[in-house]
């Protein structure tokens, strides 16, 4: 067969083949017929069936493109994922997400201790030594938290408007969240990134600490943060662990050679991020809208952080263990 | 694909046994696709902006969220569209796949745009760029990790146009690989200078009984191999 006579005889089926995926491309008008998936994909066999044929028998370029094309072309629509729906986010709260962190315990543990010994050991500093804190940020930053947590009316916990709840809300969402997302991917520098964004977001929230409990504003300033710290501590330090994965899959890939390590440990470890995701936006509307909020008594607050940390702790040991 | 040609093209096999050929993007053109984007992405933050500015606090807030999923959801959002590309990518003809050449899924997409931030540091993407310049299918590091190559759209080849001639049997029969030379010749004729043409011929003369030979003749006589080739008689 001569590759004219080839291109004579299939043309009208790769025309078809081209209007149908055009039709998807664009969309179905209602007055059309729908397309029929069953004619799509018998169409989409023979294209491949006749692409190899012309290449076999090196037909000209433009014949075996045009196949080439056609296939690419049908083949993107045909396999096409589909991962979204509400089924899918439930599976991915309920099982997923608490699975993956339990089979990433080592770098979660990992993780939480370089996040919480040096929290721990600068507040101690600070608290003992409060000229400490201006080595760690300017005296003028040192005052404003100092006054931030005070009781006087430029404070933090403020009665507030509700448009202002909201500013605080899209800066908390932008701010932390952006920071957990950078504290997963610098995980690809052999996970150093993600070692030093924890041990210095745990210094500096400890050193903070120390010092404002130094100044006697403690019930301000644990008030205040200890509600979305059950979510937002959880979330740094799960962020961390997902960096840490990826970081050390580099650097001991095992059986695995480096660049095969890199892309398992990101498809487990992303599952995390998600999760973080979602915690962080918890956290975000808990501290924009409950924690800021002065009139509620502390007795209840300390009541809802305690319930929130058993909570989320809770969910992340137990959840779904035995779905999967 | 013989590995000593210098080429980019990467090629995947579909479940029907077909190689796909993908040719990867590089540098200059993602980077143009970026900045398109980037451009896009504050022009929506300055009209939102301008429209919540009437709303006080509250119109920040959402500012800020919007700024924020921008950031990072612009790419994610339009690359699990039908396009898998965003409008930049899109202006430069360009889309993001799997490796294996299959429609981008969703946890790849995001893997890809939140790893961006690797690929930022430490300055301007310079991990990002480094990373491309050095791998021969121009991966950052989102797309190594995500299993994703950025492409170009193909466009089609242009279709023989050399009807006026008539058809000249080979001296003797040709190779597969040899036939499908002398078509792409006839196939490139007509964008090449005339001298060029004459010169590339000269090469395939030998299919024509010209070995040696070169000329606008010999040219013509090459040609109307092809034309035999392509199956006119």
């Amino acid at each position: 067969m001569t590759p004219l006579q080839f291109e004579a005889q299939y043309q009208s089926e790769w025309d078809e083949l081209q209007s149908l995926l055009t039709r998807l491309r664009v969309g179905v008008r209602k007055s059309d017929t729908p397309v029929s998936g069953e004619r799509l994909a018998s169409l989409y066999r023979r294209a491949c069936e006749q692409l190899a044929l012309a290449r076999a028998r090196s037909y000209p370029a433009h014949i075996v493109e045009r196949l080439n094309q056609l296939t690419a072309d049908a083949h993107q629509v045909i396999y096409q994922r589909q991962e979204f729906g509400f089924g899918r986010l439930k599976k991915m709260v309920a099982v997923d997400f608490p699975h993956a962190v339990r089979a990433h315990a080592a770098y979660v543990w990992l993780s939480a201790a370089v996040f919480l010994v040096p929290m721990i050991a600068l507040g101690l500093l600070v608290y003992f030594n409060p000229e400490l804190i201006l080595s760690m940020v300017d005296p003028a930053t040192a005052a404003q938290f100092e006054r931030m947590y005070s009781d006087d009316t430029e404070a933090i916990g403020r009665l507030r408007d509700a448009g202002s709840d909201w500013a605080m809300f899209g800066f908390y969402i932008q701010h932390n969240i952006g920071i957990s997302f950078q504290c997963f991917a610098s995980g690809l520098f052999a996970g150093i990134g993600s070692l030093f964004f924890l041990a210095f977001n745990g210094a500096f929230l400890g050193g903070i600490a120390g010092y404002l409990t130094e100044r006697g504003l403690s019930s301000t300033f644990y008030s205040f943060v200890v509600t979305h710290g059950a979510f937002e501590l959880t979330a740094i330090v799960l962020s961390g662990a997902a960096g840490l994965r990826i970081g050390h899959a580099l650097i001991s890939p095992g059986r695995r050679s480096r660049r095969e390590a890199l892309v398992v440990a990101a498809r487990e470890s992303i599952v995390i991020v998600y999760g973080v995701a979602g915690l962080l936006l918890i956290a975000a509307a808990v501290e924009a809208f409950w924690s800021s909020a002065r009139w509620i008594p502390l007795s209840l607050k300390y009541g809802v952080a305690a319930a929130c940390w058993i909570m989320v702790l809770g969910y992340l040991w137990r959840q779904g263990r035995h779905a999967s | 694909m013989n590995k000593d040609v210098l080429d980019t093209v990467v090629s995947a096999e579909t479940p029907e046994g077909i190689g796909i050929e993908l040719r990867p993007a590089g540098l200059s053109s993602r980077c143009f696709a970026y900045l398109l984007d980037l451009l896009i992405r504050l022009g929506v933050v300055y009209a939102v902006a301008m429209v919540v500015a009437i709303m006080g606090r509250f119109g920040l807030g959402l500012l800020m969220i919007l700024a924020f999923a921008l950031e990072w959801f612009y790419p994610v959002a339009f690359e699990l569209s039908r396009w898998g590309a965003t409008p930049g990518k899109r202006a430069l003809g360009i889309k993001v796949v799997m490796d294996n050449g299959l429609p981008i899924t969703p946890a790849a997409s995001i893997t890809r745009n939140l790893l961006r931030a690797a690929d930022f540091l430490p300055a301007f993407y310079a991990f990002g760029v480094a990373s491309m310049l050095v791998r021969g299918d121009f991966k950052r590091l989102g797309d190594v990790a995500a299993n994703t190559l950025v492409v170009y759209q193909p466009a089609p080849a242009p279709k023989v146009n050399i009807d006026d001639l008539e058809p000249l049997a080979p001296i003797r029969p040709l190779q597969p690989q040899d036939q499908a030379a002398v078509v792409a010749l006839a196939a490139r004729a007509p964008r090449l200078t005339r001298e060029r043409l004459d010169e590339l011929a000269a090469l395939a003369a030998w299919v024509s009984g010209d070995m040696g030979r070169s000329g606008p003749d010999v040219t013509r006589r090459v040609l109307a191999v092809a034309q035999w080739l392509l199956g006119k008689r």
